[in-house]
């Protein structure tokens, strides 16, 4: 007899943003993700506290593994950091500040949040399309009849995440051979569409970084002993290839349920041998002269293959199987070397987000200017736009100019509060009144200082105190200005050690955190079933 | 599942305290005398006996986050190099301390990580003036078996470097073998060389075989290669080097000596050079150094002339233990000597003296075993007809073929890496087949190498072709109840002509110290194997630590001195103003980072005992680092007071006469590495704000600990 137990009611919680609870975890993740943020951002020891394997890490993709959270809203948040991370690889940590950021801004204004949320739409939209359009002052565009821009890019992203542990040398290296490694996945013969090929990374863990190394072609790891039974190979032409992803260990296929009944006498297991050789004899007649197989072969087909002269590798895994069915295009082998395992997973992850991001960036040839110059750049802009040409942004809306600035501000704090959130150290940011770029200065600075003893570089590197730049505190009130087109493309294009950051991955990034942070801000109720 | 996440740079940072404790636990390691720990488990009452950092944090308790950080570091690298876990250690402990001086100093933590990254390699680069090259260690190693090499000058035979217009050079060339392609090679002197043996030895691009590129460019690519030419060594009764005229002034103070000037000092003498390893533990490098020589005269015999460079191949090497034998038996041996039961004796006897045919089997040797990959369906059940079928078990009928198959092709010797069923055992013995399980991998493909057996999966594979020749059986000594264990079984040997493998018998009466006898044999072997692999050496003894020491010294007095201009480059991100306040730091963080090898050197000369506190050891120090940097060079101080230098730290036991002191050496890579994965754990743990329980783990944070712990 079953036993019918009375349903639990669900909980209702009503307009959960004012909630004291949510605020405060609220501010937890944000601590937790803006403490990442940047190259001199800090790093997180996750591990399951009862001695299982540690990872430490400051990436997004990495922590949202590790990260499980209950709270139903900070699951629409890390679920949008979570889809972002994996269409885009990079950003994640840039679209989970700024989402925590517009929430906490618009907290204290007393407007309601349909207006917030439509205005945010139309700050998004003045967002996307300045950034988008020709004048954008904070994007380059990509020479790719030049490393230069493509290394930078690759670079830039390999010391933003100071748990690689490596030094100026070895992020030269990496940066170096991720870019070939990329370049040796276009197939050499473009038609009208390109299909780019697979890059593999292949764990050398244990040896010296600067042992890390390319090699065109796909690089599979076979044992001693079965090598030793296949080299030399002699022929000379290329070899004719078997590949398959059914195991060929000689095990029966699933029987389903129920017994199945043999005869004594019978030998299931002999029968499938039996098969398995004469699909050897197949192959040998074919001319093959290498099998490859994801799972594993009976070792009486690798016996029979090899005395065929035939090489038979097998255990190849998954991962392989399908660079392997696309070897006609172009495949490279990137072996990574890192000195322990917690630095090889954060370099290995890293590495691929940079492959990605190349990717993304032949598809889009653009760069941002990184190093926060693009956020306190488009802060401004948009500041500037509110101010001046409110009406071209509420043409379509019913709200106030008022009601518009008190958005916008809440807007440009949030970006701004995200550039401030790659100074860890307790240095002060400063903007200059031309470009509106990032600058850092040491904190407690006399108050009339004179700037350019202090500053070097803006954060993107592309200006430098040479030029006769005004500063301000960037929270301080300051006059809107209009931000200046920087130097001209070509200058930019050549400039050394520049910072930068994945055209499309950023601007979804801003995308995915105004709508999450819309949707958030729209909640009215939050229903739980507790059963 | 809920998260909780702690803060653990608070007000002292928690990661680096207890990096700095579990180091600190690892001290009495360092140097030639070590003090062994017995570590016992409470409620066990277990005891074992330790006296290496890989064997102590196997028996600690390391569930924190960051003990494990450190396990796997230690792990690592042992597993890669088989030596410097020590030296791994104990830097660690002296760089948690170095950094947590300077948080205290207030020094931002990105300064702190690219001062300290950057100083090593700057350090990593200087040492390499301390590199001894090593040269034809082979071509005379069957007739040195005595210190020799101690009491004449060295000969130079680097052909890239000025000649010593000595005898030695016409001594020399006769001994040069005949190489196929022989060629003259112009030393930077003019003078003709005949030495492309050592040529193609030495040369790291020997890979290029591009016809048009002369030899002259060759040497000017090796000379422009930095490395390992720059130096030079030592005797300081010979010569004395500290002649400032050798050395040319770089623009940025740092100095490089000059090709033309630089003589040469090498390591051609195997016996000096694994004295030189064997840091105090000459008992375990003995073996090493049979078990060099037995790979190297074996590989003569197989290769006739030796033609191809001896490559020493610690894969190779077997070590059996065999507690309760007398010390004097410990002893390397060609062959794979392992242990049977004492049962098979009259099977041995019989097997003695012929050749026997084998089958090397890759996995276990039992009815049910399948190799893997292969899944047992579970559902399958066979059905019997009539009950005239033979009542024999199934293991019956299978043990009955194998011996079938094993008579067929008079196969004598079975080798197994897996486990052996006990009843196929029995038979065979009855059979006078004799079956070995749980065979080391490399022991057999050493048999499928020198037999011609090919390695099955299982029996039913074998035809004629996997069958392997030639093997003899024998006990390992004549009387064979010498070598009888507690279990009841016996040593046995297995050999073949020309098989390459080596075992090393540890024998001994206490049982508990036969792992560390194995571990220091293995360190040794480690040390020897990277030696001869990388064909160079540093002078060791605490000299390269002490040109660390010295050159952080000078770097910090110039960086004193400069401000910014040199170094800019070593933060990552140069336009934060950190890169500008590098500069204001640079010199605590350095000073910082060179106390850790103060420590080390003086920890070491007072685990010596020749000193009777550490603070002596240090006032020690401290003289002969004025000294160094007040001659302007360093590297020529060391080289030329080493043997006082050397007395001080590593005199215990060897010899008293100063003479006589043999040099004592330092493997290369695996010694820089060990510093660099030691800065790495620690700049890793001192960037690490916050440690995030996931899980259910949290549920074991006790009320107690979990203060401090937010719930997400």
């Amino acid at each position: 007899m079953s036993r019918l137990e009375a349903k639990k009611p669900s909980v209702c919680e009503s307009k959960p943003l004012t909630r004291e609870r949510l605020r405060t975890t609220l501010s937890v993740l944000k601590g937790i993700v803006a403490s990442c943020y940047g190259p001199s951002g800090r790093l997180k020891q996750l591990h399951n506290g009862a001695g299982g394997h540690v990872c430490t890490t400051s990436q997004s993709s990495a922590l949202l593994r590790g990260l499980s959270v209950t709270h139903p809203v900070l699951k629409i948040l890390t679920t949008s950091m979570q889809n972002h991370v994996s269409c885009f690889s990079d950003c994640g940590l840039f679209m989970a500040i700024l989402c925590c950021n517009l929430i906490e801004y618009v907290e204290g204004i007393d407007l309601a949040p349909t207006t917030v949320i439509e205005l945010n739409k139309q700050l998004l939209s003045l967002c996307t399309s300045y950034l988008k359009s020709e004048a954008c002052a904070c994007r380059i565009p990509v020479d790719f009849s030049s490393t230069q821009i493509l290394l930078c890019l690759v670079r830039s992203i390999l010391t933003s995440k100071p748990a690689c542990m490596l030094t100026g040398k070895e992020v030269d290296h990496i940066s170096a051979l991720v870019l070939r490694a990329f370049l040796l996945t276009i197939p050499e013969k473009a038609e009208d569409h390109i299909i780019l090929g697979k890059s593999i990374i292949v764990p050398l863990k244990g040896q010296r970084v600067i042992d890390s190394t390319v090699l065109p072609g796909m690089l599979i790891e076979t044992s001693e002993v079965q090598l030793m039974r296949t080299l030399p190979i002699k022929k000379s032409s290329a070899l004719k290839v078997a590949l398959f992803c059914v195991s060929l260990s000689g095990d029966f296929s699933d029987t389903g349920e129920g017994t199945l009944a043999v005869s004594y006498g019978v030998s299931l297991e002999s029968a499938v041998l039996d098969q398995l050789l004469n699909l050897g004899r197949q192959l040998v007649w074919d001319h093959i002269d290498l099998v490859i197989c994801q799972k594993v072969i009976h070792p009486s087909l690798k016996q029979f293959l090899s005395t065929h002269h035939v090489i038979a590798i097998d255990r190849v895994g998954v991962a392989l199987m399908e660079p392997l069915s696309k070897m006609t295009v172009a495949v490279s082998s990137l072996l990574l070397c890192n000195r322990n395992d917690t630095a090889w997973d954060e370099l290995k992850l890293t590495c691929q987000t940079a492959l990605h991001v190349l990717q993304l960036t032949i598809k889009e040839p653009f760069v941002f200017l990184g190093g926060g110059c693009t956020e306190t750049h488009l802060a401004a802009y948009v500041r500037h736009k509110t101010l001046n040409e409110p009406g071209s942004i509420l043409k379509d809306v019913g709200y106030t100019q008022t009601e518009l600035h008190l958005i916008a501000e809440a807007f440009c704090s949030a970006l701004e509060s995200l550039a401030g959130s790659l100074e860890h150290d307790g240095g002060e940011i400063l903007t200059d009144m031309k470009y509106g770029h990032f600058w850092s200065v040491q904190s407690h600075s006399p108050p009339v200082a004179n700037w350019p003893d202090l500053l070097s570089r803006c954060g993107c590197g592309l200006h430098s105190n040479q030029e006769e730049l005004s500063w301000s505190f960037l929270r301080s009130t300051h006059h809107p200005f209009v931000p200046q087109n920087s130097l001209p493309h070509e200058a930019a294009s050549s400039a050394n050690n520049l910072t930068l950051d994945c055209f499309t991955a950023k601007l979804s990034g801003l995308q995915v955190a105004v709508e999450t942070a819309n949707l958030i801000l729209d909640l009215a109720y939050v229903i739980e079933d507790k059963n | 599942m809920v998260m909780a996440c702690r803060v653990i740079n608070n007000r002292r940072h928690v990661g680096l305290q207890q990096l700095l404790s579990f180091a600190e636990t690892g001290r009495t390691f360092l140097g030639p005398v070590k003090s062994s720990k017995f570590i016992i488990d409470e409620e066990s009452h277990e005891s074992v006996l330790i006296s290496s950092p890989v064997r102590l944090l196997e028996s600690l308790d390391l569930t924190s986050a960051v003990g494990q950080l450190l396990n796997e570091a230690v792990q690592a690298h042992n597993d890669t190099y088989g030596t410097g876990t020590n030296t791994l250690l104990f830097f660690v402990g002296a760089w948690s301390s170095a950094v947590e001086e300077c948080l205290h100093l207030g020094v931002p933590i990105p300064v702190i990580v690219s001062v300290m990254s950057e100083g090593l390699n700057s350090c990593s680069e200087e040492v390499v003036s301390l590199q001894v090259p090593i040269h034809n260690l082979f071509d005379h190693v069957d007739n040195t078996n005595t210190f020799s090499g101690f009491e004449t000058p060295s000969v130079n035979l680097c052909p890239f470097l000025q000649i010593p217009s000595d005898t030695g050079l016409i001594q020399k060339d006769h001994e040069l073998k005949d190489v196929s392609q022989s060629m003259t090679i112009y030393s930077l002197s003019g003078r003709p060389v005949k030495s492309c043996k050592l040529f193609r030895l030495q040369a790291k691009v020997e890979a290029n075989k591009d016809a048009s590129q002369t030899l002259q460019t060759l040497i000017n690519s090796r000379l422009a290669d930095t490395s390992c030419r720059k130096s030079i060594l030592t005797h300081s009764r010979h010569f004395n080097s500290t002649d400032n005229n050798h050395w040319v002034s770089k623009p940025d103070g740092l100095e490089q000596p000059s090709a033309a000037t630089s003589k040469t000092y090498s390591c051609n003498d195997l016996v000096e050079l694994a004295v030189g390893l064997s840091h105090g533990d000459h008992s375990s490098m003995k073996l090493v150094e049979a078990a060099v020589r037995l790979q190297y005269q074996n590989a003569c015999m197989q290769q006739g002339s030796c033609s191809l460079p001896f490559m020493f191949d610690v894969s190779r090497i077997f070590t059996c233990c065999l507690p309760g034998l007398p010390e004097t038996s410990t002893c390397v041996c060609p062959g794979y000597i392992t242990l049977a039961s004492i049962s098979s004796t009259a099977l041995i006897k019989e097997l003695k003296d012929q050749p026997v045919r084998v089958v090397l089997v890759q996995g276990d040797l039992t009815e049910n075993y399948r190799h893997l990959g292969f899944n047992k369906s579970t559902n399958i059940k066979t059905v019997l007809e009539s009950m005239k079928v033979n009542q024999d078990s199934t293991e019956e009928l299978w043990a009955h073929h194998v011996l079938q198959i094993l008579t067929q092709f008079n196969v004598h010797l079975v080798l197994a890496r897996g486990n052996v069923s006990d009843h196929l055992n029995e038979k065979c013995v009855y059979s006078k087949r004799l079956v070995i399980g749980s065979v080391n991998g490399s022991v057999m493909q050493a048999f499928a190498e020198a037999t011609g057996a090919v390695q099955v999966a299982y029996i039913t594979q074998v035809n004629e072709d996997c069958v392997g020749n030639g093997v003899y059986v024998t006990f390992w000594r004549s009387v064979s109840v010498d070598v009888v264990d507690k279990k009841n079984r016996m040593a046995i040997l297995l050999k073949t002509e020309g098989i390459n493998l080596v075992t090393a018998v540890f024998t001994g009466p206490v049982t508990a110290q036969m792992q560390t006898k194995e571990d220091r044999f293995w360190t040794c072997a480690s040390r020897l194997y990277y030696a001869l692999k990388e064909q160079k050496v540093f002078i060791g003894g605490g000299a390269v630590e002490f040109l660390c020491l010295s050159h952080l010294q000078i770097i910090e007095e110039q960086s004193l001195k400069k401000g910014n201009q040199a170094y800019s480059g070593w933060l990552h991100n140069s336009s934060s103003w950190l890169a500008s306040s590098l500069a204001l730091y640079r010199p605590t963080v350095l000073k910082c980072l060179a106390n850790g090898w103060h420590k080390y050197l003086s920890t070491l000369m007072y685990n010596t005992a020749s000193y009777s506190s550490e603070f002596e050891a240090s006032t020690f120090i401290q003289h002969h680092l004025r000294n160094a940097i007040d001659s302007g060079s360093p590297s020529s101080y060391i080289l030329s007071e080493y043997s006082e230098l050397n007395s001080g730290v590593f005199n215990s036991g060897i010899s008293n006469k100063l003479e006589q002191i043999p040099r004592v050496y330092d493997i290369v890579t695996p010694k820089i590495e060990a510093w660099r994965r030691a800065l790495d754990l620690v700049l890793l743990v001192l960037q690490t704000d916050s440690e995030i329980v996931t899980g259910h783990g949290h549920m074991q944070i006790n009320s107690k600990e979990s203060e401090g712990f937010l719930f997400l």
